[in-house]
């Protein structure tokens, strides 16, 4: 696939704040790629910049390898669901998707067709001449796309769509979003912070924190292969422990030296381990890898989420088995379930769950260093 | 016995604020010159009114320059708000702001003297003759400035309560910064625009102080007119147009109160609905 947009060097600051710092990005066309990351990552900032609502204050902007950095909103082939909507509130349902078409002087003929085929594929044939005020989120946001999709544009921008719905509401667009997607086979850049969202619908995932981005992939590269602690710790949950890489497919950690299936650091290199809780396998103290206390248990429907003390540091296990608090328990962990990162500057930060104990005495870092 | 109390405030205060007009009403329907003495029901004032060749002129000056005035203010007045709007500096918003404000809270008294130097120094800069000449230009100039604030200060709030999310959405699906206001923006804010240009129409209608410095001697209104004539004795014809005056005032602004009422309704019945 071409690469339709790319951004190259990217940077914007507000009152002298960075909110991008130097984003070098490509997007293919046809594919449904998301940008992640939590509030104020600069996810929205660079939308706004590719639909052309802000300019960038470094670097350009190219579009079907033409550059586009000046170009205003209106004469890009970009179109936006934007996250409140924003339908016209002085015209109906059939007048807000006709918009666009009425901009070029469509035939009346034309219009109507397009507004009706349109109207079919978002479920709302019969809607035409309601105002958009009686509608209900769900089919705002239906009309909001049908206005964006109408003139067959290239891209479609959407930031947060689905924020302002219900769970079930939500989860039906997403499905419906990627079947549009992929029935009309256009680019799609979705902007969100809903990990679970960004999984579920897209082919590449641009994961964004502090205005950088800090790794691209598929969403099962992206889970399973986090390049750092950020990474980890804001797709899913995970355990991110400090250890050391004694060699090749070794690695030690918690007190215990682990087979692991990575290889390529240096001989004992200091390294963060990953290891997502429903990876861990709860087993009798004496056939555990690492033994460690039940500080909490917490039913969740599926699973069991129970906090285990190991030296110091709190695991998030995932099981189906109930264990009871202030049990001793052994851990069993698969080498392949074990994920060793390089340090970054987001190491020690995430990925420790003292936080959910009610054990507030925790051991300092520097007592738990001298365990490995 | 509060609620009784309550009661009888109101009914004093409604007293004072129209038993005045209401005994006014009734005598320009009276049948003798009589200011005493209600003698009997009479339409002959309004006849005679009808027939006056110089309140009829007036009344005609009166709306020419209202619904002139009411007009350019509103042009005027809704680009500016929306060039406040666009801003980006806070404080220059703020001081042009103000600015906008000033002949709004200067006393009227103090805007018609000031315009009447102006004016004056205008005549003698471009050696003008005759004021005569220019005189419409000029009570159109002073009538649209005093109501420019009450324009913008009727259509800025709006303007910020749009916000910047439609224009976007306009201009996401094709429109120019141009269409995108007239296509989108300026419906949205119609009522706001609307308002705006009921209040400067109505002002425009009564003012006295400033048009008495600045009308030219062949352009008088009624409010002029009404006045040149307590000088001498008031006729019952004047209680007529009074009369007149004050019901188009009166409908005016039950319309304008029955639209924002159906308007604030609407939105009850849309918020409750949603609840």
């Amino acid at each position: 696939m071409a690469k339709l947009i790319e951004l190259k060097g990217i940077s914007k600051s507000y009152d002298g704040e960075k909110v991008i710092d130097g984003m070098n990005l490509y997007i293919r066309d046809g594919e449904f790629i998301t940008l992640l990351g939590p509030s104020g990552c600069g996810k929205t900032t660079t939308l706004r910049i590719i639909g052309g609502f802000e300019t960038a204050d470094e670097g350009s902007l190219y579009f079907d390898g033409v550059e586009i950095s000046e170009v205003p909103a209106h004469k890009r082939h970009i179109n936006t669901v934007f996250q409140k909507y924003a339908l016209f509130p002085h015209l109906n349902v059939y007048e807000n998707i006709a918009f666009p078409l009425r901009l070029k002087k469509k035939p009346e003929e034309e219009i109507k067709k397009r507004v009706t085929d349109m109207l079919k594929m978002v479920a709302l044939s019969g809607f035409e001449n309601k105002s958009v005020s009686t509608l209900s989120g769900g089919q705002q946001q239906r009309v909001a796309i049908a206005r964006a999709l109408i003139s067959h544009p290239k891209v479609l921008l959407l930031d947060e769509p689905l924020g302002a719905l219900d769970l079930k509401l939500r989860k039906d667009m997403q499905n419906e979003l990627k079947t549009i997607q992929q029935a009309i086979g256009i680019t799609f850049i979705y902007v969100t912070h809903d990990q679970e969202e960004a999984l579920s619908m897209s082919d590449t995932i641009v994961v964004m924190a502090d205005g950088e981005i800090q790794q691209i992939g598929t969403p099962t590269d992206i889970y399973n292969e986090p390049k750092n602690a950020f990474v980890a710790d804001f797709i899913g949950e995970s355990n991110i422990i400090d250890g050391v890489m004694l060699e090749d497919k070794r690695a030690r950690f918690s007190g215990h030296t682990f087979d692991c299936v990575d290889g390529g650091f240096e001989k004992n290199e200091a390294v963060d381990v990953v290891v997502r809780p429903e990876d861990v396998d709860v087993v009798e103290p004496e056939r555990g890898m690492l033994i460690g206390k039940v500080t909490s248990v917490t039913f969740k429907g599926v699973h069991y989420e129970i906090i285990v003390d190991i030296k110091g540091f709190k695991w998030m296990i995932q099981s189906t088995d109930y264990v009871a608090p202030e049990a001793t328990i052994g851990l069993y962990i698969e080498p392949e379930a074990i994920h060793i990162m390089k340090k970054s500057k987001y190491s020690g930060k995430f990925g420790d769950y003292s936080s959910f104990s009610d054990e507030l005495d925790q051991l300092s870092d520097a007592d738990t260093a001298e365990e490995f | 016995m509060k609620k009784y109390a309550s009661r009888i405030y109101l009914c004093l205060v409604f007293a004072i604020l129209y038993i005045p007009i209401l005994t006014l009403m009734l005598f320009s329907f009276n049948n003798t010159e009589s200011t005493a003495n209600f003698t009997g029901f009479s339409l002959e004032w309004y006849i005679k009114l009808f027939n006056d060749e110089n309140a009829f002129i007036a009344l005609r000056n009166t709306l020419i320059l209202a619904v002139s005035s009411s007009l350019l203010s509103t042009i005027i007045g809704t680009a500016a708000a929306e060039g406040i709007y666009r801003m980006r500096s806070k404080w220059l918003k703020n001081a042009v702001n103000s600015v906008t404000n000033v002949p709004m809270m200067n006393p009227d008294i103090v805007t018609g003297v000031s315009f009447m130097l102006f004016f004056a120094l205008l005549v003698a800069l471009l050696g003008i003759d005759d004021y005569d000449s220019i005189g419409f230009g000029a009570m159109l100039i002073a009538h649209t400035t005093f109501c420019l604030p009450y324009v913008i200060l009727s259509v800025l709030p709006r303007i910020n309560e749009l916000g910047e999310s439609l224009t976007e959405a306009a201009l996401d699906l094709g429109c120019t910064p141009v269409q995108a206001f007239f296509k989108v923006k300026l419906p949205n804010i119609m009522p706001g625009v609307l308002s705006g240009m009921v209040m400067a129409f109505t002002l425009s209608l009564d003012d006295f102080v400033i048009s008495y410095f600045v009308s030219p001697s062949n352009f008088q209104t009624l409010p002029l007119l009404i006045y040149s004539m307590t000088k001498k004795t008031v006729k019952p014809d004047m209680y007529a147009l009074s009369t007149i005056i004050i019901i188009t005032v009166f409908t005016l602004l039950i319309i304008s109160n029955i639209k924002s009422f159906k308007k604030s309704d609407k939105v009850r019945r849309k918020k409750g609905g949603k609840a």
